[in-house]
């Protein structure tokens, strides 16, 4: 074990191997608040790359309903009940991370879910079992609120598959932070099924190796968005780089949200893994859950976001979310436009801070029809 | 140890053993190291009566617990090894005692395996047992139960696994693929990363072993061109295998090595570094071809 500092929980923590962060990080920002759930993202994923025998269970990409929902099941209650108590300093982690709670003879803290553990995704999340109108209705311990989690591989900095292969099989590409299976090189051991804390490494029975996200490497090589990103309908995804806190630069589109305005966070920052995709937490949901997933910094986010729209700084850089193909490495408001930028500052996209709204009469008096409302 | 008082019993018929081309008639009492017996034609089958005769090695599993991830928990406690060799290939029949047939992988279900490990240069102090170590490297024979299980015919699709799985669809299977065409068989293999790299882990293998080199824990790597043999069975108390490889020229000239064996329970979760194994075991070649 090294030492290893990880800014998301604002201390040093031991790690399997040394801190060696890439040249730049592949990381994403979801907003939360936007997203409805309708599983275009999960589906762009499967038909791209898991729609092959012994893919069929595997979704890289999926979306679940907090605070019930799960894919696979009980994969975060599982690890935070094994976890035990997490309790914050302020912005420091005062308890273990899961590198720091293995057991004798373990790498990191894990559990295996079991095949059937993956097989009902999304049932009965959202569904009521009987009729409403017959009093069939969710009575929780707590006030009835819900929201969409999507998930993927958070090609996080210190990456607990990585840690727990004994063969060296997965990696972290210098150039971009992408994190991935050799699959050459696997010998399908799961180990890392075992440590992924957000059970993002699925086993292939059908060809023996264990297989996860690749955000969609060979688009990022070309500057272009994964497809659970370009294809969002809810827009809630942004897809860049982002430099460590002490090299954050207003500038960059992922640095402005996450360092900067602080309004997007990680999953489940205490476990130590430092993860790159960051979250808008939902405005309507209790802190005291929304501080378990994403750590102390929820309500400052929120209270940042629910401002938004008399800020027009981060109004304008939540417009250009879905606006681009291409990943945005920086971004200028001039006015009431927005632009996202390529590095050398060309533009890529210009969008206005308010979308025109343009009504028209239902009738249209010229050819004397009835107009329907159609993209 | 009742059954090996049994094996004892059964393999006392000499006109059988000499058929086989073995020349031991009956097997000694337990050995000191396994002594690899000379005989004219390897029996490759580990219900081969001509295994019958020859003596039994019993060796002692310990936990692999020197490298994360370690195994804390013992499972099988021995594996009992007789071998033999026609004087260019050499066989060890591994047998063990296992309560589980596990031959289905899974997200959390491993498989049961074994493994035979031999220094690649024989020489007075041997690498380290634990695969080896760097610039003296180890050569090792690897079977597995799942393996064995699509050998012996089993299918390579997901119904084989779980037999009530719904796919609605594979692209690749397409009607308007013809199904084994060029480009049909392209489009599968874009969907099995490991396949089209090469990595045989799993699917439709034409053996049930494999093998592999090591220089130290996580260094293991398959040896391209390697072509050892291999066959398992399940008994009545646990598996029998066999495992055919060369007999490497070093053993003929200088009569004995070492060797070591691992062994996976695949209902405890046992794979890769979670294993059993022995200590390196002194290995004699009992008659100079
Ligand atoms: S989310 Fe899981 S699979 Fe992805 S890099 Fe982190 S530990 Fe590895
Ligand atoms: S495509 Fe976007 S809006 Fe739809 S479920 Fe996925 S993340 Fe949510």
């Amino acid at each position: 074990m090294a030492l290893a500092y990880n800014w998301q929980i604002g201390r040093s923590m031991s790690y399997w191997y040394p801190e060696n962060r890439p040249k730049r990080q592949f990381a994403a920002v979801f907003d939360i608040n936007k997203c409805i759930a309708c599983q275009t993202c999960t589906l762009a994923c499967k038909t791209t790359w898991t729609s092959g025998k012994g893919q069929e269970y595997m979704l890289w990409n999926n979306v679940e309903s907090k605070p019930f929902g799960c894919y696979p099941l009980a994969w975060d209650l599982n690890l935070l009940q094994q976890l035990g108590a997490q309790q914050w300093r302020g912005k420091e982690y005062a308890g273990r991370t899961i590198f720091e709670a293995a057991e004798a003879g373990e790498r990191v803290l894990g559990w295996r879910p079991a095949d059937l553990d993956y097989a009902y995704p999304n049932v009965g999340e959202d569904d009521c079992t009987g009729r409403v109108d017959r009093g069939a209705a969710l009575r929780a311990p707590h006030l009835n609120w819900f929201f969409y989690l999507a998930r993927i591989c958070n090609h996080c900095t210190y990456p607990a598959c990585l840690a727990s292969c004994p063969r060296g099989s997965i990696y972290k590409r210098p150039e971009d932070g992408i994190v991935l299976v050799d699959q050459s090189r696997c010998r399908g051991y799961r180990e890392c099924v075992k440590a992924c804390p957000y059970k993002k490494v699925f086993y292939n029975a059908l060809t023996g190796t264990s297989e996860k996200c690749i955000a969609c490497f060979p688009k990022i090589e070309q500057g272009l968005q994964p497809q659970c990103f370009v294809n969002c309908i809810g827009k809630i995804r942004l897809a860049g780089w982002l430099s460590p806190p002490e090299r954050a630069r207003a500038d960059n589109p992922l640095d402005y949200l996450v360092h900067i305005r602080k309004v997007a966070l990680p999953l489940l920052p205490q476990l130590g893994l430092e993860p790159n995709v960051y979250y808008i937490p939902p405005v309507h949901a209790p802190d005291e859950f929304l501080s378990q997933l994403f750590g102390p910094g929820v309500p400052a986010a929120i209270c940042t976001y629910r401002k938004g729209p008399d800020d027009p700084d981060l109004a304008g850089l939540l417009g250009l979310f879905g606006s681009t193909d291409r990943v945005v490495p920086r971004w200028r408001r001039e006015d009431d436009w927005v632009a996202a930028l390529d590095e050398d500052g060309s533009q890529i996209v210009r969008v206005p801070l308010k979308e025109p709204v343009y009504i028209r009469e239902a009738f249209d008096a010229q050819h004397q029809v009835t107009r329907t409302n159609c993209p | 140890m009742r059954r090996r008082l049994k094996s004892a019993v059964v393999a006392v018929p000499v006109a059988f053993v000499l058929a086989s081309g073995c020349q031991k008639a009956a097997p000694p009492p337990p050995l000191a190291s396994v002594v690899v017996a000379s005989c004219a034609a390897i029996p490759a089958a580990p219900g081969d009566p001509a295994w019958d005769a020859v003596p039994e090695y019993v060796a002692v599993l310990i936990a692999q617990d020197l490298v994360e991830p370690r195994l804390l928990r013992l499972s099988t406690p021995e594996i009992r090894v007789r071998a033999v060799s026609d004087g260019s290939r050499m066989a060890f029949r591994l047998a063990w005692t296992d309560d589980t047939r596990d031959d289905l992988p899974g997200p959390a279900e491993f498989v049961d395996a074994c493994a035979v490990q031999m220094p690649r240069v024989i020489e007075a102090t041997v690498p380290a047992p634990q695969m080896g170590e760097t610039g003296r490297p180890v050569d090792i024979v690897f079977w597995n139960a799942a393996w064995q299980a699509t050998v012996d015919g089993r299918g390579d699709s997901i119904r084989d696994i779980h037999p009530y799985a719904a796919v609605d669809h594979y692209p690749f299977e397409a009607a308007s693929l013809q199904p084994g065409s060029a480009p049909q068989q392209e489009m599968a293999t874009r969907y099995a990363p490991a396949r089209a790299v090469g990595n045989t882990m799993a699917g439709p293998r034409q053996s049930p072993v494999q093998d592999l080199s090591a220089e130290g824990p996580g260094t293991l790597s398959p040896v391209p061109d390697g072509h050892s043999t291999g066959a398992g069975r399940r008994t009545e108390a646990g598996w029998s295998v066999v495992i055919v490889r060369d007999l490497p020229q070093a053993l003929t000239s200088q009569g004995d090595s070492q060797v070591a064996f691992a062994v996976w329970e695949g209902g405890h979760e046992e794979v890769g570094a979670r294993k059993m194994r022995t200590a390196w075991i002194p290995l004699k070649l009992e008659v100079k071809p």
